[in-house]
């Protein structure tokens, strides 16, 4: 099924053109890899589909509904969900909380405004699974600012797993993460949802061939190439791309 | 001894006031990054309406403090839609400044212009005039009133930011907008939101307080500084901090004023100086 229809998306600032009539579907259980050289527009291409920035022309259709002008938030709970090169956790909360939050907005629990998700048994029960399953049940009542980097990256991961996403942007969750910490990222994410659709940005072709099914180059915010891991090492169009943006 | 009790309760309720007032102040700028320069000017207009409604509508003194809490809200919320939310952390505060600052002259303008220069009272009800025996001394009524209510709008703060959604919701929005969009919060909602408490606190503060603050056309201008050093002496931002500050300045002001009032407001900001040479973040400010 088709959960992420994307139809020549365009931006330009000024003279520069961040992205090139970019065109992409991406359907459920699809594990697909973003690559590009550095300035690609690969953060762009993610800011204009969660609606961070608004693009001159092209359409966004999340499972069948047209998103292109919609608020970020608005997109979010209909299931388009991102995380961030750099961690942006709320680093004054505990992780807990930081995961509750998440859930607390999937609910969607406005009209109980006045309580607190903290005393909420169900609730706290599901953060708790979360963190467990990430191997985080320790670290839940710490403060999100003192545990390590990699099990912030992982925070992240089980954020985004909580809000239930349909579509999922990862933009490059390994980044700034030790080697010895590199295999519980990848195991998380391998374990995602399988009926979810997933985009990821990352350099690291290492992790690219171990979890992506497919593979899309951006070069000068244009799609250069859309096929699978093995092709693209050898892709003439691709080492184009990449030796290009060496030259310049 | 007498001298002594005097001086706290009249400390403790002139902090109190500052707190009420300065509380919102230290939302917009801690919680929304927007020096509010215009706060002054919001209580004073829940202070020209409480007048209002006690002499000219006939309302009760309570019914008054609602009306003027809600007709200040009800005024500064377009504020907030249509010009406040183009500045909301700007990198230059030069915007928010100039912005604020000119609401705060028009404020003035037209208060001038519809009630006049005069102080405007507003009197209390009957049983907030008479003294009140502690046992050990009697102190007017209106002073305990003041002191119990900047009591219940700390505990009350206190509660609603770190025991309910809203709260949890707020403190994500402001630590990080993006990432609180990211979860799907609306921040445009949640700033409205903590915008019309700031509001609501400041109109509370400027009623109660009107017997130490009297209310007239250039409160808005006069008191402006007094509100904006007990935010920076607290820490934007800290409801503690702003207690503290608050506290702490009314404590030294009153002193200073019975003991050596020919000094002025010197030993004030002799205090403040101190405070922020200590802390330059403020007592309890966010690093």
């Amino acid at each position: 099924m088709e959960l992420l229809r994307v139809e020549a998306l365009t931006l330009a600032f000024g003279g520069l053109r961040v992205a090139r009539e970019i065109s992409l579907a991406l359907a459920s259980g699809d594990r697909l890899a973003l690559i590009g050289p550095n300035g690609a527009g690969k953060t762009t291409f993610v800011n204009l589909v969660t609606g961070q920035l608004a693009p001159d022309a092209g359409r966004i259709v999340l499972a069948g509904e047209d998103v292109t002008r919609m608020a970020v938030a608005a997109r979010v709970r209909r299931g388009l969900v991102r995380t961030f090169q750099i961690s942006r956790l709320f680093r004054d909360m505990s992780v807990r909380d930081n995961v509750l939050l998440a859930i607390l907005q999937r609910e969607g629990r406005t009209a109980r405004a006045i309580r607190h998700a903290a005393t909420d048994r169900t609730l706290v029960a599901e953060a708790d699974a979360h963190l467990e399953r990430l191997g985080l049940g320790e670290v839940a009542g710490d403060r999100v600012g003192a545990i390590a980097y990699g099990q912030q990256r992982l925070v992240e991961i089980a954020i985004a797993v909580a809000l239930r996403p349909k579509v999922l942007l990862l933009d490059e969750p390994a980044a700034g993460v030790s080697r010895a910490e590199q295999p519980r990222i990848v195991a998380a994410l391998a374990a995602l949802p399988p009926d979810i659709a997933v985009l990821m940005i990352e350099h690291d072709m290492d992790l690219v061939l171990r979890l992506a099914r497919r593979v899309v180059v951006l070069a000068a915010g244009a799609l250069v190439f859309d096929g699978s891991p093995e092709a693209v090492v050898s892709d003439p169009g691709v080492r184009a791309a990449y030796l290009g943006s060496y030259g310049t | 001894m007498g001298l002594a009790l005097g001086i706290a309760t009249d400390a403790l309720a002139y902090g109190m006031v500052l707190y009420i007032i300065s509380i919102g102040l230290s939302v917009t700028m801690g919680l929304m990054r927007v020096i509010n320069l215009a706060h002054g000017a919001f209580a004073m207009i829940g202070g020209y309406l409480a007048s209002w409604g006690l002499q000219s509508l006939g309302l009760g003194y309570g019914t008054a403090i609602l009306f003027a809490v809600a007709g200040a809200v009800l005024i500064a919320l377009p504020l907030e839609r249509f010009l406040y939310r183009r500045v909301y952390g700007t990198h230059d505060p030069l915007p928010q400044v100039l912005l604020t600052i000119g609401i705060t002259f028009a404020i003035i303008g037209i208060a001038n212009s519809l009630f006049g220069p005069t102080l405007k009272p507003i009197p209390l009800p009957e049983i907030f005039r008479g003294p009140v025996d502690l046992g050990f001394r009697t102190v007017p009524a209106h002073r305990l009133v003041v002191i119990a209510a900047g009591a219940a709008v700390a505990l009350g703060l206190w509660l609603l930011v770190e025991r309910t959604d809203f709260g949890i919701r707020l403190r994500a929005a402001v630590d990080d907008a993006r990432m609180a969009s990211a979860l799907g919060i609306r921040t445009d909602v949640i700033y409205a939101a903590a915008f019309a408490l700031s509001v609501a606190l400041g109109a509370l503060g400027g009623v109660l307080g009107a017997e130490i603050l009297p209310i007239e056309p250039y409160y808005a201008l006069r008191y402006m500084v007094t509100f904006l050093v007990v935010v920076s002496v607290g820490g934007a931002g800290s409801i503690g901090g702003a207690l503290g500050a608050a506290l702490l300045l009314g404590l030294v002001d009153v002193t200073a004023k019975y003991l050596a009032p020919e000094y002025g407001e010197f030993f004030f900001y002799l205090a403040v100086i101190a405070v922020v040479a200590a802390f330059p973040r403020g007592l309890l400010g966010r690093a």
